[in-house]
């Protein structure tokens, strides 16, 4: 095993290959506060790569309701158990073990194999809370009954273990853009990498026999465009950029901004080691022991900024350029209450004024002779 | 020195030393060429080895215990083709399918090159070896043809796939080729998500990992269980191009592995045998 620098956890760890990183690296930054599981994304994902035969269960992009809800059944609490307690300071590099290090020596990583009807309820807990609201309770801010939507993709990882776990070297990192790739012509369905992603996000064809994945709409990508599930957000929650390791973070790059200069948006369940590149800003009203379980041990300085945030108009900026084009911004700056995107070359895409203009209109409209009303 | 480095070293220098047992193959005088010839009869003459297999120590994933402990074989030989009969115990017949379902399988594999034998671990760069690797999820192909989601799940219900959309008033419905784009393997062109024409995929590798599929495959098989039993015949010619060629009356090696599909065995997770086994094939 090679030792590689992983930024996530703060230190060096075990990993199957040497470190080797990509030009740019996909990622996305999800608002967790906006998500109302409207599955869009999910849908725009399967029209757009799954629709065939063997996919019919196959969601590359799915939203789950935590804490209960999981596709596939149980993922996340059944790879934690597997992976056993482990212990994260606030301020400290990350002492526990990832599932590399973990790992029985006759495996690449720690792991559990979903089986097939594992699958077959992507909807399993949707809008389940963790506790029951009895009858004249009232609600506290945080939340003690309390659920938060989840959306999900391939996290392109760093150190994926999808990728370390193929015996047939099947799968690769794309140097341009750190997009995972099954070669779909190599795989023989072996399930390796079925059995060994902790995100489960490898997902087997039992129509073509081998297995398949998110691409990161690499050909959208390719040509500057976000990917399906971003552009039609319509709650506009997401944003997808190239991000990059700390110490060679932009402040004009937007997901750079949101993850390393902001701190608003964390990995999930970097302790496991893979240095995934799916990025989370936490709700604001859950469990915040859930929330460190699953974000690490700075989700409260995190929330604590997101709360602040009407006090930075860049910040603020940054938000409303979320969804507001579906092209990639690759660097972004906010000036006199308009918020500006450019692409590769620094040319401006979009703009989009940090506070709407209110327009106020009379009760009464004079040319039609009618009593205007709010009807929704 | 943990057990598992011990036992990698130990097979790294075992590895081109052959075992003591050795296949003979006999000669006959019926067509192996044809399947129908592997009666009974034509084995009666030739000698059954036992070869030892352990749990692939080499790769990970791999497996924990040995699932398959022996492979009985014999061989015969009718001067054009060679034929083995491999028998082996399995708690189950399994045909994979599903996710999590996995095939019975067995392997027999040869060096391409004369001379010493390549490393007998699927062989190294520029030391290729070649595979014979019959499925049991490849028969069935064979026998029934490749599986169709309602074979797999009878009880399944899609709406409808666009892939088979019609719209009889106006267009025909779509041709293979722009089907196929919904099967992402099959666009790829990948052997796996294809029909297969046979139960034995040929199969050229130089190390673990490196295996692929070659196209004009020759090979023939059949296997039968019963009885928890496992007895597959996998037959081939003596001489293939660019491949393992055999020569009457001349020394060889194979090696063998076998997955059980019960235990979830696949790819690298398998029994192996540990050296090359030498190969005779008698002149007469």
């Amino acid at each position: 095993m090679a030792k590689v620098k992983n930024w996530h956890l703060k230190r060096e760890m075990e990993y199957p290959y040497e470190e080797s990183r990509p030009k740019r690296q996909w990622a996305i930054v999800f608002d967790l506060n906006k998500c109302i599981a409207c599955q869009t994304c999910s849908l725009a994902c399967k029209t757009t790569w799954t629709s065939g035969k063997g996919q019919e269960y196959m969601f590359w992009n799915n939203v789950e309701t935590k804490p209960y809800g999981s596709y596939p059944l149980a993922w996340d609490v059944r790879v934690l158990e597997k992976l056993g307690h482990q212990q994260w300071e606030r301020h400290e590099p990350y002492h526990g073990k990832t599932i590399f290090e973990a790992a029985e020596p006759s495996e690449r990583a720690v792991h559990f194999h979903p089986t097939d009807e594992d699958w077959m309820y992507p909807n399993n807990g949707e809008d389940d809370c963790a506790g029951n609201v009895p009858h004249g309770d009232h609600i506290n801010l945080p939340h003690d009954k309390w659920f938060f939507y989840l959306p999900r993709t391939c996290a392109h990882c760093t150190y994926p273990a999808c990728l370390a776990s193929c015996p047939r070297k099947a799968i690769y990192k794309r140097e341009e853009d750190g997009i995972v790739l099954i070669d779909q012509s190599r795989c023989k369905g072996y399930g390796e990498c079925v059995r060994a992603c902790p995100y489960k996000k490898s997902m087997y064809n039992p129509y073509t026999r081998v297995s398949e994945k998110c691409v990161g709409c690499y050909p959208a990508v390719e040509q500057g465009y976000q990917p399906m599930c971003v552009q039609n957000c319509i709650g506009k929650i997401r944003i997808m950029g190239f991000v990059n390791p700390p110490w060679k973070s932009r402040e004009d790059n937007p997901v750079d901004y949101l993850i390393h200069k902001k701190g608003l948006a964390l990995p999930y369940y970097p302790q496991l080691g893979l240095e995934p590149n799916i990025y989370y800003i936490p709700p604001v009203h859950a469990n915040r022991e859930y929330l460190a379980q699953m974000f690490g041990p700075h989700v409260d300085e995190a929330i604590e900024r997101y709360q602040k945030l009407r006090e930075d108009p860049v910040a603020q900026g940054l938000l409303v350029l979320m969804g507001s084009t579906d092209r990639i911004i690759h660097s972004f700056k906010v000036t006199s209450g308009i918020a500006y995107g450019f692409d590769e070359k620094g040319d401006e895409i979009v703009r989009v004024p940090v506070t709407e203009p209110i327009l106020e209109r009379a009760a009464f409209d004079p040319k039609y002779g009618t009593v205007r009303n709010n009807t929704p | 020195m943990s057990l598992s480095k011990f036992i990698l070293i130990t097979a790294a220098f075992v590895s081109s030393v052959a075992s003591a047992a050795e296949i003979k193959a006999i000669k006959i005088t019926k067509d192996l060429s044809k399947l129908t010839a592997f009666e009974d009869s034509i084995w009666k003459g030739a000698r059954e080895e036992s070869i030892s297999l352990m749990a692939q120590p080499m790769a990970n994933p791999r497996p924990k215990t040995t699932t398959t402990q022996l492979v009985k074989v014999q061989a015969v030989h009718d001067g054009q083709w060679i034929a083995f009969k491999l028998r082996w115990n399995a708690e189950s017949k399994n045909e994979a399918g599903k996710l999590g379902q996995f095939s019975d399988a067995v392997a027999l594999q040869f060096p391409v090159k004369e001379g010493p034998p390549p490393p007998v671990f699927m062989g190294a760069k520029d030391h290729p070896v070649h595979i014979f690797h019959w499925r049991a999820q490849y028969q069935r192909d064979h026998e029934k043809g490749k599986p169709e989601m309602t074979d797999l799940y009878p009880n399944m219900n899609p709406d409808m796939y666009p892939m088979e959309f019609k719209d009889p008033g106006h267009v025909e419905g779509l041709t293979e080729e722009k089907r196929e784009v919904y099967s992402p393997g099959k666009a790829a062109g990948n052997p796996q998500s294809y029909q297969k024409a046979g139960a034995v995929d040929e199969i050229f590798a130089e190390g673990f990992g490196s295996s692929s599929v070659i196209q004009n495959r020759m090979s023939v098989g059949q296997g039968t269980f019963k009885k928890g039993e496992w007895t597959v015949v996998i037959a081939r010619p003596l001489k293939r191009e660019n491949g393992s060629v055999l020569e009457p009356g001349k020394g060889s090696y194979v090696a063998f592995a076998v997955w059980q599909g019960s235990k979830q065995e696949v790819g690298s997770r398998k029994s192996v045998t540990m050296t090359w086994t030498p190969l005779q094939v008698n002149g007469q």
